[in-house]
């Protein structure tokens, strides 16, 4: 019976191909335009380290106290530490690997003397970071924690600045010049682009990595000021012996906690340091920290815009349009064959025969509306890579979930649609078909 | 016109009726939100930034280590672009408009205030910095080169004189009398500064959209320094016309100077304008194809659904004219039909216009909807739904009476 | 094979009640061929769409080939009406989109023959009726004739045990209304159970007997026509 219905549906379709075009078409638009901000939106609520997420977490302290508190932060809490917090946790060493990090960089200048100086964007960091954010090498390796005591000028390289410098050779033990110092290559990075750019989301969720990354003391030492987001509580610009011993916040934390139970002590610990704060006169409120896993972090650094969010309401509310031209569209074609719907009633279609065959038709446009769709969908995001930023850009496809979500959201679409419509053809009576000769 | 038998005739297709409403009640939500942030973000990114945009341009310059006599530097910097043939003025900034890049401040207008009167964008320029930026100075007078102090990066210093922009000055001083008053900042809270200067506008470099931005959009203050930092800015403005022709020589006349320097970007005001407003740009155009497509599946809808209704009513139309109604009147049938359809959808639409705004204000930080889109947004609904059944309103208008009379 | 008792048919709007019939009673026995006649507005096209399991009847009895069809769902009622009976529109009633052969095929899909079953029964049947070559056309394409005859075909195929005809020559010239007319004394003859519905009275006589509805009621037929306009007031006669 099905290929029965299948045959007919595909008859009654061509025979008012205007009507079909239009619902396959009011179908097709409305999938096109949720499929594509539904790409964008998963593309950037992606996890960029699925391994582990998990384990990944981001403690925060309230260092300005609830007076006066000029933290636009929804919950008054900064996404910074101080210098002061940051190289405190850094010691105590209570999690399992634990990092402090700020974005800075360099002029570097090129060995060959026919090229100018550039900018290197750097991070400045902690051995961890490499171990903990599972970070790829292609040559070499990170330093250690003796690298990091001895503040020594040693760097990992990006592997797209050892592509620029050194045509993608293995660079390990050679130097460069960054801001007229020597820092010896220690390390090559494979590419690594994590989508957002989680560990540092301050200036921009979607930034490209650093070129440079070297050891945060080694920074400290040579007086190297943040490239991001500095955040005193007067607001003021503070020189750098302000910026160590103030509650200005610029330095990014993360920590590893491979379970649930470390996770709990070290948001206890957390507390109690900021408790320990407060005794020691360097609060004067009570303690206020807080530990975010990643998908929380992720969110309160608003890493998804608004925009975006908008973009996706807007477009499933015009999906929502859709439905409802189609609903009026298939409403007009069924019942506009209530003629043929009686004759097979009287010839024995009992109403479960009705349906079928409308579900079916109202699939066939389901299954070429969703086609459509998925068409718009790939132009929809090619149309879309110039408002996009090229990290985003690259991690932005339509893959095969995708494929898969919007047939399965035409096939709804379209079904829920011809619910209605094909509720009533189903009610059709016989007899009153047949009295109205 | 004949309203209460069109709404009997109506009952019979309830569902029917009810499909078209409810689905311009959608649209009209739609349209309103979206033609209400299309404006905002457009309207944003025309706002001037105060300077002579055609004209200006700005080298970001980078020292490669720390050099020792950077005053010096800048100093034989700013004398070689302002010596080129074609610039006006140059000088050295911390930060200009259009980059969302820069140094906030807060102002009070006496040392303990508790609450700062004003959010404001500091900048940091020497006696050339009104010119190299094409402001309009409207009151007061510019700074003169011994107010100027070398200034670096976190030095805590008290400017002996300030310009600000002239909505600062009326926020601070709602009376307009701002000339010549002190005013003290998050960092010279006991000693103030006076304000000597009043530029026509300058922006802050932020000009994110969002209902909080536009409080103080136009808050800048000028702090009389010679910014002196690994890396600052060069600005300068050209002769009309010769914006390309300088911003292709600065580099290799700075480079001439000094090539242990990176000269990252030089951009012109035109090219920063470009950039910062990109996205407000991209939603515009995406909200506004958004917005076409509505229109026209929900016209398209409208004529499916009552061509067949016409269809439907075949019979009854032919009946109507054999006792001697016109083409015109049949056509009324259909247009005020629609139009009482399109009525409910439109007060419906109002409410869920109105909600989802609330909805896109609450979660969304976006801007709350002026009732004015509300009536633009169901005078073009209703003036859809009534283009929409023209054509199968008058293709039912010409039934030829004699239908009526076949029983087949 | 046909046998109402008592069927009454009430048909109630927000304003008004129709009897459409009342009291009715009808006795078809298997292998008649019987005409029921009636000015219009009198019930037996009411009549005809009860007897075709088309619609529910307010009170009475109704069995069909020894089936009581009271309380009989939708389903039932379709699969019954699907077997045992064989619909003759006046208006042909042939679905356009379908070419002869796949018209006469509809009712034999929803029976859930196999398709060899299918193909045996369309070919006897449109033999049958002298439609075998064109079994691939249109309905459009076929004269006013030729659709009846598709449509008889159609009401063949399923082997039913009663053919129900609606005015089947309502639409038909007089040369295509001869041969619709022979047609049916021919299946008549080969033992079909006919019940044709008709206002025409020569119509009437070529069946085997006529019955005769008035105002929803079975009227004798032999009755002089002047007496029955006097409403109500007739005498009543049961077959």
């Amino acid at each position: 019976m099905f290929r029965y219905y299948l045959g007919l549906a595909l008859r009654s379709l061509r025979r008012n191909i205007v009507l079909t075009v239009l619902m396959v078409v009011t179908i097709g638009v409305g999938i096109g335009a949720s499929m594509t901000t539904l790409t964008v939106f998963r593309a950037m609520d992606a996890d960029p380290i699925p391994q582990k997420s998990a384990q990944l977490f981001a403690p925060q302290i309230d260092s300005w106290g609830p007076t006066d508190n000029p933290s636009e932060m929804e919950d008054k809490l900064e996404d910074q530490l101080s210098y002061i917090d940051a190289m405190a946790l850094m010691h105590a060493q209570r999690a399992h690997r634990q990092v402090a990090g700020y974005a800075t960089g360099f002029a570097l200048t090129p060995e060959n003397p026919e090229l100018k100086p550039f900018k290197a964007d750097a991070r400045a960091t902690f051995s961890e970071f490499f171990a903990m954010f599972d970070v790829p090498f292609r040559y070499g390796r990170g330093w250690g924690s003796d690298e990091d005591l001895a503040r020594a000028p040693v760097v990992v390289i990006s592997d797209e600045l050892n592509q620029k410098l050194f045509g993608g050779a293995d660079s390990v033990g050679r130097s460069i010049n960054l801001d007229d110092q020597e820092y010896r290559i220690i390390g090559v990075m494979a590419p690594w682009e994590p989508v957002p750019r989680f560990y540092d989301l301050t200036t921009e969720n979607f930034a490209k990595t650093a070129q440079v990354f070297l050891p945060f003391n080694r920074a400290i030492e040579r007086q190297m000021r943040s490239w991001g987001y500095t955040n005193c509580a007067d607001r003021s610009e503070p020189n750098w012996q302000r910026l160590l011993d103030s509650s200005c916040v610029w330095i990014q934390f993360w920590v590893e906690l491979p379970t649930a139970k470390a996770a709990e002590d070290y948001r206890l610990w957390l507390d109690d340091y900021a408790r320990e704060q407060q005794r020691s006169g360097r609060f004067s409120w009570p303690a206020y920290t807080k530990l975010r896993d990643f998908k929380s972090w992720l969110r309160n650094e608003h890493v998804v815009s608004h925009e975006t969010r908008l973009l996706v309401l807007v477009a499933f509310s015009f999906l929502l349009v859709c439905v409802l031209n189609a609903t009026g569209l298939m409403l007009a074609k069924f019942m506009g064959r209530s003629a043929d719907i009686g004759v097979r009633r009287a010839l024995g279609a009992n109403r479960r025969a009705i349906l079928a065959q409308c579900l079916i038709e109202a699939g066939v446009v389901g299954l070429a509306g969703g086609l459509l769709g998925i068409v718009l969908t790939v132009l929809g995001l090619i149309g879309l890579r110039g408002a996009l930023s090229e990290q985003l850009v690259q991690v932005t496809s339509l893959d095969l979930t995708g494929v898969g979500i919007a047939f399965a959201l035409a096939i709804i679409a379209t079904i829920g649609a011809g619910l209605y419509p094909t509720w009533r053809a189903s009610r059709v009576q016989p007899a009153w078909q047949l009295k109205a000769q | 016109m004949e309203i209460l038998p069109i709404l009997s005739a109506m009952r019979r297709n309830k569902v029917g009726a009810m499909l078209v409403a409810v689905q311009m009640a959608v649209t009209l939500a739609i349209l309103c939100n979206a033609l209400s942030i299309i404006e905002q973000r457009l309207a944003a990114s025309a706002r001037p930034s105060g300077t002579d945009e055609a004209n200006v341009f700005a080298i970001s310059n980078q020292w490669v280590g720390t050099p020792p006599d950077e005053s010096a530097l800048v100093e034989s910097d700013v004398t070689a672009l302002r010596a080129m043939p074609g610039v006006v003025d140059a000088t050295v900034m911390n930060s200009y408009p259009l980059t969302n890049s820069g140094s906030g401040d807060d102002a009070y207008l006496a040392p303990n205030q508790q609450k700062p009167t004003a959010h404001m964008a500091r900048y940091f320029g020497d006696e050339h910095a009104v010119a190299s930026l094409g402001l309009t100075l409207v009151a007061g007078r510019n700074f003169t080169a011994q107010e100027i102090i070398d200034r670096e990066r976190g030095d805590q210093l008290v400017p002996p004189a300030l310009i600000v922009s002239r909505a600062l000055a009326t926020a601070l001083f709602p009376k307009g009398d701002a000339l010549g008053k002190v005013i003290y900042t998050r960092g010279s809270r006991k000693e103030g500064s006076p304000i000597v200067g009043i530029v026509e506008r300058l922006q802050t470099p932020w000009v994110a959209s969002g209902p909080w931005a536009h409080a103080w959009v136009e808050n800048s203050v000028i702090e009389p320094y010679r910014y002196l930092a690994q890396s600052s800015f060069y600005l300068v403005r050209t002769q009309p016309g010769r914006l390309a022709s300088v911003m292709g020589e600065s580099g290799q006349t700075l480079f001439a100077l000094r090539p242990a320097r990176v000269l990252d970007k030089i951009q012109s005001m035109g090219e920063a304008r470009r950039n910062v407003y990109r996205d407000d740009r991209s939603l515009a155009v995406i909200l506004a194809v958004v917005c076409a497509v509505l229109l026209a599946i929900t016209a398209f809808g409208i004529v499916g659904l009552t061509s067949y209704w016409v269809a439907q009513r075949r019979r009854q139309i032919g009946i109507r004219r054999a006792l001697g109604a016109t083409r015109g009147a049949v056509v009324r049938y259909f247009q005020t039909e629609n139009l009482l359809i399109a009525t409910c959808g439109a007060v419906l639409g109002i409410a869920l216009a109105m909600t989802l705004n609330r909805l896109m204000v609450g979660s969304f930080e976006q801007q709350r909807l002026h009732a004015s889109y509300l009536l633009v947004g169901a005078v073009t609904v209703l003036l859809l739904g009534q283009l929409a059944v023209l054509w199968p309103a008058l293709r039912a208008a010409s039934t030829p009476p004699a239908l009526a009379t076949r029983s087949v | 094979m046909l046998e109402m008792s008592h069927l009454s048919k009430v048909y109630r709007t927000e304003v008004v009640e129709t009897h459409a019939l009342r009291d009715f009673s009808i006795h078809v026995r298997e292998g008649e061929f019987v005409a029921v006649s009636g000015p219009s507005g009198s019930g037996k096209t009411t009549f005809l769409t009860i007897a075709g399991l088309l619609e529910e009847f307010t009170s009475g009895a109704y069995r069909l080939d020894g089936v009581d069809v009271q309380g009989m769902n939708d389903d039932a009622r379709s699969r019954l009406r699907n077997a045992k009976i064989g619909f003759i529109f006046q208006a042909f009633n042939l679905i356009p989109d379908l070419s002869v052969a796949e018209n006469v095929e509809v009712p034999l899909r929803y029976r859930g023959f196999s398709a060899a079953e299918r193909r045996r029964r369309i070919r006897q049947s449109l033999e049958r009726v002298g439609l075998a070559a064109r079994r691939h056309h249109y309905p459009a394409e076929l004269s006013g004739g030729q659709q009846q005859r598709a449509a008889i075909a159609r009401a063949l195929a399923g082997t039913p045990r009663l053919l129900l005809a609606d005015e089947p020559t309502g639409n038909l010239d007089t040369q295509m209304a001869r041969a619709v007319m022979e047609l049916l004394e021919e299946l008549h003859r080969d033992g079909a159970t006919i019940v044709m519905v008709t206002h025409d009275p020569e119509l009437a006589v070529r069946a085997q007997r006529e019955v005769h509805i008035v105002d929803g009621q079975v009227v004798d037929v032999a009755v002089e026509p002047r007496l029955l306009s006097v409403a109500g007031a007739s005498a009543r006669t049961r077959f």
